[in-house]
């Protein structure tokens, strides 16, 4: 239609004229620049766009801007150009004949659908990569607190795994420290008074006594210590014994007097219990409740008293633990139960352990805690547990159990002088003949050799471990009975020797009478 | 001036044209032509719609330039990556014509992400490059001089 209209333009006038009328009606526009870009021809209304009236002769160049640069046979089509007036205009340049005519129509009306399409779209756009760059900077974040976590875990088994080995470094030395002592009360109270004054003998018998109290109570610390190690683990094995009750509160009251007496106040033990009744209890950990609780109560009062009162009702041991001493406050109350927490300000030391570790093994043991106190007042801890009764059995040495075992044959094998030294000592004392070698493969050698009634066998020794010795010792067709040695508690443990056909499994340190118990029953079927 | 859509384009222009910037975001449709003095040069900025994912920048606005400010979001990666292409496609239409390249809105140095590397390849092109920021001006004046003293040399 632009050819035809651009060659009726110089035929004819009328014809001009209503081009003219057409182009106003459909608002086109248009100019025509010759080779030198010098203006032809242009339409009036070109005002209407904004662009300066162009007369015959001048430069377009100067007169409108987008055609700077443009050369007089450029064919080119321009969908979208906003004119000078605002109005977005398409421009079209057409060469024909040495001539450049150029075409403007108003393109408002599609423009501004596009407008509104292409804004949404790039909005659209942007929203989602600023979503994928969120996302990407959440991912890292959780990637960082994962690895913040997984540090923190490590940390945590680090701490428990150095608590615990700590703490077992620390026991061996103890159990041979708290065994020679036992040894030496011993032999004291054998001595006649010719050999020892009475009173240098009560003397002495007084401090192997404080020796022997401070020797467990710190064994006890560092069995809350180990147990602390175990506590996330699962790994706190409760093994209810039949228990006399009388014996076991005498023993924690002559424990924890030397403490009460250093700080001059008053400790009472009581128990109220029938006679000659015995419980179903964990003695050792009962044990290690108590002494965690009186110890604390000691520990936290400076004036007046502490009172350990206990109860059997029935099949519940019930137990109060009252000290007249400095008292929880609120705020303390809820933080006190956290491991290694101590209650600020006071200057009292401790490893903070106490309380946490006997929730947790008071709970184990099928009981409940409960605290009760006010500032300054002091401080009530009740404590309530399953202990059903039995009858107490008259026991063992008029029965025998001493002449039976007095008979036998042990083999240790124990890679710890200490240790060893201990054990046959000790066993030797009952009259038991025992032969003590250093590692499981003697002790394969030994019994292929000797007979033995019993073999008491550590797990940990160089060149053959326990468990490799009795493995060897299974396929040789050994028949005396094995009895495991081991400083470690789990359960695991327990079952490899229980698997293995191990008699019994004793956890160090370990008590003679308990080894002599043992002897006893494990040998009387041969009897 | 071309580049991806929303990478500053208007504003760049805009603020050294007029010194306005305004924070909200308008798309150009088409072609926007100011004109302003440098010196004693004549610059008819054409503001040239930004390329997207459907539609490549339109070429034909190109014919006649003289010179090309390439711009890039230093914020967004891919937008100064894209250039490679829109360059060639430059090229194609209008030859190798004297080029600056703006690495804009430098102001938001949070979320600026533009490597090391992608800033030497640019400069492997022998393209100068700037850190503008048109909401603050910096470079902004010097980006079109440049192009300016480079179309007139
Ligand atoms: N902070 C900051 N924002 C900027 C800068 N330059 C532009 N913007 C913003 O970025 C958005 C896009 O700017 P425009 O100038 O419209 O981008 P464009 O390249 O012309 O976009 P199209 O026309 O769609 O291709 C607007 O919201 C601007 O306010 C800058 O230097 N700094
Ligand atoms: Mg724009």
């Amino acid at each position: 239609m632009s050819e035809n209209t651009g060659k009726n333009l110089n035929n004819n006038d009328s014809l001009k004229r209503i081009n003219e009328e057409l182009f106003r009606k459909l608002q086109l526009a248009y100019f025509s620049v010759d080779s030198k870009m010098k203006v032809c021809d242009a339409s009036k209304n070109l005002v209407n766009y904004g662009f300066p009236e162009l007369k015959k002769g001048q430069s377009v160049e100067d007169k409108i801007d987008f055609m700077i640069g443009m050369d007089a046979d450029t064919e080119l089509e321009l969908p979208v150009v906003s004119s000078p007036s605002g109005i977005p205009v398409s421009v079209n340049l057409m060469p024909s004949n040495d001539k450049l005519t150029v075409l403007i129509s108003n393109a408002e009306r599609s423009t501004e659908q596009h407008r509104m399409l292409q804004q949404a779209a790039n909005e659209n756009e942007l929203l989602a990569e600023k979503q994928k760059k969120l996302m990407a900077r959440l991912e890292q974040a959780s990637k960082e607190l994962e690895d913040k976590n997984q540090q923190l875990e490590e940390a945590a088994r680090l701490q428990t795994s150095f608590i615990s080995g700590v703490s077992h470094e620390f026991r061996t030395p103890l159990t041979s420290i708290i065994g020679y002592t036992n040894l030496v009360q011993q032999d004291l109270s054998k001595m006649s008074e010719e050999i020892a004054p009475r009173i240098v003998k009560q003397d002495n018998e007084q401090y192997l006594n404080a020796v022997q109290r401070s020797s467990k109570h710190l064994l006890s610390l560092v069995e809350n210590l180990l147990d602390h190690g175990k506590l996330d683990s699962e790994e706190i094995v409760v093994n209810p014994k039949k228990t006399n009750l009388d014996e076991l509160f005498n023993d924690v009251s002559l424990l924890l007097s030397p403490l009460s007496e250093t700080k001059n106040i008053e400790l009472n033990v009581n128990l109220d219990a029938p006679k000659g009744v015995d419980v179903v209890i964990d003695d050792s950990r009962l044990r290690q409740c108590l002494i965690n609780l009186v110890g604390n109560a000691i520990k936290f009062t400076d004036i007046g008293s502490v009172n350990l009162d206990a109860k059997l009702d029935g099949d519940e041991l019930n137990v109060v633990v009252r000290d007249s001493g400095i008292g929880i406050g609120r705020e303390e109350m809820e933080k006190i139960r956290l491991p290694f927490y101590q209650v600020a300000d006071t200057g009292k030391v401790g490893t903070g352990l106490g309380l946490t570790i006997t929730e947790r093994i008071v709970s184990l043991m099928g009981g409940s805690l409960s605290i009760e106190s006010q500032l300054g007042e002091g401080t009530s801890v009740h404590l309530t547990m399953p202990a059903p009764k039995i009858e107490r059995e008259i026991f063992s040495a008029e029965m025998g159990a001493l002449p039976t075992v007095s008979k036998l044959k042990v083999l240790v094998a124990e890679d710890d002088s200490f240790i060893a030294d201990l054990v046959v000592v000790m066993l030797q004392e009952k009259g038991i003949d025992v032969t003590c070698v250093a590692n499981g493969a003697l002790a394969v050698e030994m019994l292929q050799t000797k007979s033995f009634d019993l073999v008491l066998m550590d797990i940990h020794m160089p060149i053959m471990g326990g468990y490799q010795a009795i493995e060897k010792l299974n396929q040789l067709g050994n028949s005396a009975p094995i009895v495991v040695m081991s400083a470690s508690a789990t359960e695991s443990d327990q079952e490899r020797a229980a698997q293995l056909g191990c008699a019994a499994y004793l956890v160090k340190p370990v008590d003679v009478e308990e080894i002599i118990s043992i002897a006893h029953t494990v040998t009387s079927p041969q009897q | 001036m071309v580049g991806d859509f929303s990478v500053g384009k208007t504003s760049l222009t805009q603020k050294f044209v007029n010194n306005v910037f305004s924070d909200k975001y308008l798309t150009t449709i088409g072609v926007k032509i100011d004109t302003v003095e440098v010196d004693d040069t004549k610059l008819i900025i054409w503001d040239v719609a930004g390329r997207d994912s459907l539609s490549p920048v339109n070429v034909s606005y190109l014919v006649g330039a003289a010179g090309v400010v390439l711009v890039a979001d230093g914020t967004r990666p891919s937008t100064v990556e894209n250039l490679f292409d829109i360059w060639s496609s430059v090229e194609k239409r209008i030859g190798d014509v004297p080029c600056v390249v703006a690495l804009n809105k430098a102001d938001l140095s949070d979320g600026w992400s533009v490597s090391e590397e992608t800033v030497n390849s640019l400069h492997d092109r022998g393209w100068e490059i700037f850190k503008t920021s048109a909401k603050q001006g910096d470079e902004v004046g010097t980006l079109f001089e440049t192009l300016a003293r480079k179309i007139n040399d």
